[in-house]
């Protein structure tokens, strides 16, 4: 693994086009700003974790049968259009506290 | 020129070349950039995921709004600019299924729901409060009964 102390406001780029900035060092905790092109998707490391391995959990099922009797979902509107839309928050996400 | 697959699940497949949704960047953990919904029973609330790429990687997924009322989905500025999604696009929400021997101990990830749109699919992180890695799939159609701790006291 390669290391590379930085201090802050200093960054490291990935290729020619991911910057990583390092924003703000506060005890246990960096604060890091990510700019890269949109095609590249950017996950806390622990979520992409789990769900990898929720996805592979549920891969894991496709060779057991789904049982047949099982009570009834809430709604049935099969004719239906499925289709539903999504909100995009408008709080900018990566600027968090958590 | 229909699509043929040797799928461990469904044996022989032919596929409508219509119907398969490209994931440009596959589900994530897992790859594959080429799926399709597929079923052997039209009445179930579960369909087959079923990568082409790879036909040994089929997933179970449902329409969660059948089983979670008030689901949505939230995503960030960044998600919504990046796969051209805004408010008004319409789209069909899949979220996977970890399927179990007991229903009460199935479960579906709400967080990371799948979107699949105009034939392309993208599974995202859902910012929407109180979505749950491992939510209990039958929870509310059993009569919100939790099924995790058996008869509390």
């Amino acid at each position: 693994m390669l290391n590379i102390t930085r201090r802050r406001g200093e960054r490291v780029v990935l290729g020619d086009d991911v910057f990583i900035s390092v924003l703000e060092v506060s005890g246990q905790t960096v604060r890091l700003g990510i700019d890269a092109p949109r095609s590249v998707r950017v996950y806390r490391e622990e979520i992409w974790l789990e769900v990898k391995r929720e996805n592979e959990a549920a891969a894991q099922a496709a060779s057991a049968e789904l049982p047949k009797d099982m009570p009834a979902p809430l709604k049935s509107d099969s004719g239906d259009e499925e289709t539903r839309s999504v909100s995009i928050n408008r709080a900018p996400a990566r600027d968090e506290n958590s | 020129m229909a699509l043929a697959i040797d799928s461990p699940r469904f044996g022989h497949v032919e596929i409508d070349p219509e119907t398969v949704i490209e994931f440009p960047d596959g589900l994530i953990g897992l790859g594959g950039t080429q799926y399709a919904l597929l079923t052997s029973d039209p009445d179930s609330p579960f369909v087959w995921l079923h990568c082409i790429d790879d036909p040994s990687l089929s997933l179970p997924v449902t329409d969660p709004h059948r089983f979670f009322s008030g689901y949505q989905v939230e995503l960030t500025d960044e998600d919504g600019e990046r796969l051209g999604l805004d408010d008004s696009t319409a789209v069909d929400v899949y979220v996977t299924v970890v399927a179990r021997a007991e229903l009460a101990e199935f479960t579906a990830n709400q967080k990371a729901p799948i979107l699949i749109w105009n034939g392309r699919g993208h599974q995202v992180i859902n910012q929407a409060p109180g979505c749950d890695l491992r939510a209990p799939l039958f929870a509310e159609v059993l009569g919100g009964a939790a099924p995790a701790d058996g008869d509390g006291g």
